[in-house]
């Protein structure tokens, strides 16, 4: 009996603390829901970035990723010149319905062509519609959100930290060394050796 | 023995509905759907979270309490489909009552993903069954289930129930003879006591 009422007495208590919390539904379709910059939702391309070097489609694990293109050759400028010739893009789709959303074909891509964006609302009633087009792959592209920094932002206590640890008092290195800005990261290797 | 499996047919009552009580049945059927899980592999988990508190599809009107296919009418094939579940997903496709809708969540459902070569995936669901809603993702978020239902529940909206029109779109997955094992079961004996 005691077992029981005490039981009840806990469960009552949970119930009397999430009574003051507020709910943590997230009211979807009425507010977007924010999402963090490496969400992997839709892969965005930025066509005058591409050169159409097939390194994508080649590293495709699902091989999702269609490329056509054709070259062009650009008369020379100056007399006596030589002729150049360029790839042009003629159609990039990615085939959302097989894609695994693995990331290779953006970390591959050696002239930042691709990039992930949180985008997620591209359903459709017709599977062939999620055959993205470069055009609709290129309508993502104002979605992608900044990069993020590359060194992350330390606390500002544990960054003066940092700076104080590399001050060496007499090192007769200690006139090469740049003094240290707040906030940078010492790399490891660069520190100085005694 | 076998058994028909029909074809999609609307009652006498429904295809003379004059509009505003076409409007009225779809509106109704749009915000309860009874869903039922068919749940087969990662993407399932993802169905699960949206069915959680933080994003709970019941504000939708997407009921998760369906005790089975037979009252169920919406399923979910969220996870990848394999030859040897095959039958499973089209029996219990076959049980459940029309009108009835079909979500497929997650690139594996949709056409077998990153398994499109295996030599034991189904590539796709709609292979089987015919599907109204492809959701993309690998696996989806659960915002986007949420997203697929409301599409869905558009196309619901705009919908005319008529037989042809049904036929038309179910033509290909239905009206087959079925053997009577397929769709049905009969009481299962209990094993032999052997004390």
């Amino acid at each position: 009996m005691t077992k029981f009422l005490s039981g009840l007495a806990k469960g009552m208590a949970t119930t009397a603390r999430t009574m003051t919390t507020h709910a943590h539904t997230q009211q979807y379709p009425h507010v977007k829901p924010e999402l963090p910059s490496r969400s992997r939702g839709v892969i965005a391309l930025l066509e005058e970035n591409c050169t159409s070097c097939m390194l994508c489609a080649r590293e495709c694990p699902d091989w999702c990723i269609y490329i056509d293109s054709h070259k062009e050759t650009t008369p020379p400028t100056t007399e006596g010149g030589r002729a150049r010739q360029h790839n042009v893009l003629d159609r990039f789709a990615i085939d959302f319905s097989l894609c695994m959303y693995c990331g290779i074909c953006i970390e591959v891509c050696p002239f930042d062509a691709l990039f992930w964006s949180p985008e997620f609302e591209y359903s459709t009633t017709d599977i062939r519609d999620l055959l993205q087009e470069k055009e609709t792959l290129g309508q993502w592209m104002p979605t992608v959100p900044a990069p993020e920094p590359l060194v992350p932002e330390l606390p500002q206590t544990e960054a003066q930290q940092l700076v104080v640890d590399v001050e060496p008092e007499d090192d007769p290195a200690a006139g090469r060394t740049t003094k240290r800005g707040a906030g940078e990261v010492p790399r490891p290797g660069t520190e100085e050796q005694p | 023995m076998t058994t028909d499996l029909p074809m999609p047919r609307v009652g006498a009552g429904q295809a003379a509905a004059p509009k505003p009580m076409r409007l009225v049945l779809n509106w109704g059927r749009r915000y309860s759907l009874w869903v039922f899980n068919f749940g087969l592999a990662c993407c399932a988990i993802e169905f699960i979270a949206a069915s959680m508190a933080r994003h709970d599809f019941i504000r939708l009107g997407v009921i998760p309490f369906a005790p089975g296919p037979r009252q169920a009418d919406l399923m979910v094939v969220s996870g990848t489909v394999t030859d040897k579940m095959a039958p499973a997903v089209r029996r219990l496709y076959d049980q459940m009552p029309e009108p009835k809708y079909v979500i497929s969540f997650g690139a594996c459902s949709n056409s077998g993903g990153p398994y499109w070569d295996s030599y034991c995936v189904t590539k796709g669901v709609d292979q089987l069954i015919p599907v109204d809603v492809y959701v993309p993702g690998c696996p989806p978020r659960p915002e986007a289930l949420l997203q697929g239902i409301l599409v869905l529940q558009q196309q619901i909206a705009q919908e005319k129930l008529q037989t042809k029109s049904l036929r038309g779109r179910l033509g290909p997955y239905a009206g087959r003879r079925a053997s009577a094992a397929e769709v049905s079961r009969p009481l299962v004996a209990p094993p032999e006591q052997t004390t």
